[in-house]
């Protein structure tokens, strides 16, 4: 009895980052081009709307800027919009939309069949997509923090004194954005309305964290990220009230271990997730 | 004996509460080979099961000899064609189909070659810088054709290929998947629709509830099918003056009745291999406007396979 050969002679396949980068390319552009761009950029618009505003007060000698008879400068509204605007919020906010959706947009659309039926493991699409929500994110939120920058700075403070900060304030803001990414990649891959489960993390859980005593701030990703901010919060105002949650913070390169392990962990965890899950598409 | 390219043993899948596939064990040879069954038969199932997307609730699936869920590498000699109408919109066709074909490992310009080379084979090239958003919906089923042929794999799986297509693109069609089975190719395509199973083989799986009910000769079952009428879908620019040809042709026994739906003419046939004959030729002629989709509901199948049944 003869039998026909079954496989040809197989070619060799594209590493597993050569296999998420060509998933990047197919991706990025779509993921850029898609609604939740338009969300990202009203998310990242009002700060920086809220700066010209400020600056435009600021240039009609409005008194706003004394709290408790001090005047703020410039770099310290600037570090304290970083702070409360972008750290707390747009960070964790895009994180949560963006990350748990890497693949569940995939499957909404129906195209996911497409990536899932090539010869690469499906975990690399999912770091794939990763990588694409990185370039998405980093080229609407970073340009955005330089615009506030430009604008809040100069108001009674120095450009070229800030710069420094506004180097560590961006690669700041880019760990953020990995590293809420990754976690809500995990947890977008693991379980069923991640983008509920996403927000009670980032508006409960991390909140109630940092406000209690104790190692339960240990747990959220904020914990980490704020021992990096490079501001110097003012004191005897009200601002001084947000400085509290400074306190207790752990050094620089612990909190960089930290992070640099939560990323990897997630992001590994994500892929393990995705590679082991099936999905059943909506007839 | 040739060694089939698709076994399964026992392979139950279930949705939850719902049965999707039921203890089908089943060899699919080389060459090509039908997969019949009218909708909610199990066919989508299979074709997921058999494609690694699903894995089975129980029983096994193999792929030209090799377990196919999580096994990624198969995919060097597999290429699927899926049922939904689903694409990255703001691509254009041959963007699409080169950044599919680069995840298999080809270079930039093997992938530019490749992407062209099916898109001729599927008559898209002249469409191949236009956005798929801007597609046809028989140029986005051709498109999707030339994402699953692209890497030249041994084993086509095609899952409802000519769903919604014109008459020609039709005819086009079955023509490629005939043409892709002499050339050595392997293919299982799926359809509720006898007519155009038939005319891409004679080797066919009969599906319905979850089960496979037959497999072979799709001759033994073709006479069952002239004892049902066959109803014909066709959304055209003008089905008044379509219906007015299809009752005043000489050779015109073989419409048994038709209505008019907004934009579109549905004709209920005895003698469907007469129908879509001639319907293709109107199509082709251009006198009666455009043609612009063709579907068959699944009903007259059904109620051959309530008669296989009993």
């Amino acid at each position: 009895m003869s039998e026909t050969p079954l496989l040809r002679p197989i070619p060799k396949a594209p590493g597993y980052l050569a296999s998420a980068l060509r998933v990047f390319d197919l991706s990025v552009g779509e993921m850029l081009w898609s609604r939740r761009t338009i969300f990202m950029a009203l998310v990242v618009g009002a700060p920086v709307l809220i700066s010209f505003f400020m600056r435009m007060l600021d240039a009609l000698g409005a008194p706003i800027f004394h709290v408790n008879g001090t005047i703020m400068t410039g770099p310290a509204i600037f570090g304290l919009m970083i702070w409360v605007f972008y750290l707390r919020f747009t960070v964790p906010v895009l994180g949560v939309f963006y990350g748990t959706s890497l693949i569940a947009d995939e499957v909404e659309d129906k195209t996911i069949t497409y990536l899932f039926t090539r010869p690469i493991p499906r975990g690399a699409v999912l770091i794939g997509k990763y990588f694409a929500y990185l370039a998405c994110t980093f080229f609407v939120v970073l340009p955005s923090v330089v615009i506030v920058y430009l604008a809040i700075v100069p108001m009674r403070g120095s450009l070229g004194a800030s710069f420094l900060d506004l180097l560590k304030d961006l690669a700041l803001l880019a760990i953020g954005l990995a590293v809420y990414g990754a976690v809500f990649a995990f947890i977008g891959a693991r379980f069923k309305r991640p983008l509920l489960i996403g927000l009670v993390f980032v508006f409960g859980w991390e909140q109630a964290a940092l406000a209690f005593p104790g190692y339960l701030k240990k747990f959220t990703v904020a914990y980490y990220l704020q021992a990096m901010v490079p501001h110097a919060m003012p004191n005897d105002s009200v601002v001084s009230l947000i400085q509290g949650i400074f306190h207790e913070t752990p050094g620089l390169g612990e909190s960089l271990v930290w992070l640099t392990l939560i990323l990897l962990v997630f992001l590994w965890l994500a892929a393990v997730n995705v590679d082991r899950k099936e999905y059943v598409l909506e007839q | 004996m040739s060694t089939p390219v698709v076994t399964t043993e026992h392979v139950s899948k279930w949705y939850g509460q719902v049965i999707g596939l039921n203890d089908v064990t089943v060899s699919v040879p080389p060459g090509v080979t039908g997969l019949l069954g009218p909708n909610g038969a199990g066919k989508s199932t299979f074709m997921k099961l058999i494609t690694g997307q699903l894995r089975p609730s129980k029983g096994s699936v193999k792929v030209l000899g090799e377990p196919i869920w999580r096994n990624p590498h198969l995919f060097f000699q597999i290429g699927f064609c899926p049922e939904q109408d689903a694409f990255y919109e703001r691509m254009t066709g041959l963007e699409w189909v080169r950044a599919l074909v680069r995840l298999n490992g080809l270079s930039d310009k093997e992938a530019d070659e490749a992407a062209t080379r099916a898109l001729t084979e599927v008559g898209l090239l002249e469409a191949a810088h236009k956005k798929i958003g801007a597609y046809s919906k028989g140029m986005r089923q051709r498109v999707k054709l030339a994402q699953a042929l692209v890497h030249d794999p041994q084993l086509l799986i095609l899952d409802e290929p000519l769903a919604g297509m014109d008459p020609i693109g039709r005819r086009k069609t079955i023509r490629l998947i005939r043409d892709w089975g002499r050339a050595g190719k392997s293919i299982i395509v799926s359809s509720h629709i006898l007519h155009e199973i038939e005319s891409m083989t004679s080797n066919i799986l009969l599906i319905n509830n979850g089960r496979i009910l037959a497999e072979g000769d799709v001759h033994q079952i073709r006479d069952l099918i002239d004892e049902h009428p066959h109803t014909v879908y066709v959304r055209a620019a003008d089905p008044h003056r379509l219906a007015r040809q299809f009752l005043n042709d000489v050779t015109g026994d073989d419409v048994r009745s038709l209505r008019f739906e907004p934009g579109a003419v549905v004709v209920e046939t005895g003698k469907p291999d007469v129908f879509y004959a001639r319907l293709t030729e109107m199509a082709a002629g251009g006198e009666f406007g455009e043609i612009e989709e063709v579907t068959s509901p699944d009903d007259n199948l059904q109620a051959v396979f309530q008669y296989l049944v009993k």
